[in-house]
């Protein structure tokens, strides 16, 4: 047996190898992008389907607090991709603060997007007020839970700081981004 | 000095979500500003993909799934509007 077959054998992922991080990461992300996509295709359809009731709904939202929202996280985006640069190049003291910094930008998310929630129950509105505002804060909830479990993993993989791990933590961070840049039009600003 | 391409995508990032969030007070059309809106989506997620995901090196066949993943949903978010438009 050759030493690149011993190598196969110990690590067996094939060609998810071939991604950034460790291919564990890449199989909870493909089942993200399954989960989201059925998510938003299933609130385009009811968008569809009762177009008088997402209008009104999406009237009520703050589509400028979501839209600073998408520039905090693009920009938390540069940051995590700067911190695997650094990780890659083993800097590891300055891979850690660019961890840092977009941990902090994720905990702004959670700030402006808790503000948003707070204004909409201030003005009436819940869970159950129409079908627009269930799915609203199902997609929305469920997003910023996977924030909040980035800023966990970017926390956890910033104790090591090394290339590997530092991929695998802003490659779940991206994939938050990823689906923000998506969910952001679909649910704000498609008319 | 010129940005390197990971600055350039995080600016040209930061001028497509603010052209995003203008589009709708700048086009009345809704199936313009609809086009318009998950159009510059689609191209944000191709940044993403390529410069933070790090896919731009990757095997064609990742680069195109995951891409494939921004264009589907955005598609279908188009359709269904504009499937309703027309009838």
């Amino acid at each position: 047996m050759s030493a690149t077959d011993c190598e196969e054998q110990q690590t067996g992922w094939g060609i998810l190898e071939e991604l950034p991080g460790d291919p564990m990461i890449w199989v909870l992300i493909f089942s993200e992008f399954a989960a989201f996509g059925l998510f938003l295709g299933a609130f385009a359809i009811a968008h569809a389907i009762h177009p008088a009731m997402f209008a009104s709904g999406q009237a009520m939202l703050d589509s400028h607090l979501a839209g600073i929202n998408t520039i905090v996280l693009v920009t938390s985006g540069w940051v995590a991709a700067r911190g695997a640069r650094a990780a890659r190049a083993s800097e590891r003291r300055a891979a850690r603060r660019w961890l840092l910094g977009a941990m902090a930008l994720g905990g702004v998310f959670i700030a402006v997007k808790l503000a948003e929630y707070a204004g909409e129950i201030a003005r009436g509105v819940g869970l159950e007020t129409s079908p627009f505002f269930t799915l609203y804060f199902l997609l929305t909830g469920f997003h910023l839970l996977h924030v909040g479990l980035g800023i966990v993993i970017l926390a956890v993989v910033c104790r090591r700081a090394n290339a590997v791990s530092v991929e695998t933590g802003t490659a779940f961070w991206h994939m938050v981004d990823l689906v923000w840049i998506v969910m952001f039009p679909i649910i704000y600003l498609v008319r | 000095m010129w940005p390197d391409r990971l600055d350039a995508t995080w600016i040209a990032l930061i001028g497509l979500a603010i052209a995003t969030i203008l589009v709708p007070s700048l086009v009345s059309r809704a199936p313009v500003a609809n086009a318009v809106v998950l159009g510059l989506a689609a191209i944000k997620g191709r940044q993403i993909v390529l410069d933070y995901l790090d896919l731009r090196a990757a095997p064609a066949l990742w680069r195109g799934l995951v891409s494939a993943w921004v264009l589907i949903v955005v598609l279908f978010a188009w359709l269904a509007q504009a499937v309703v438009a027309l009838i």
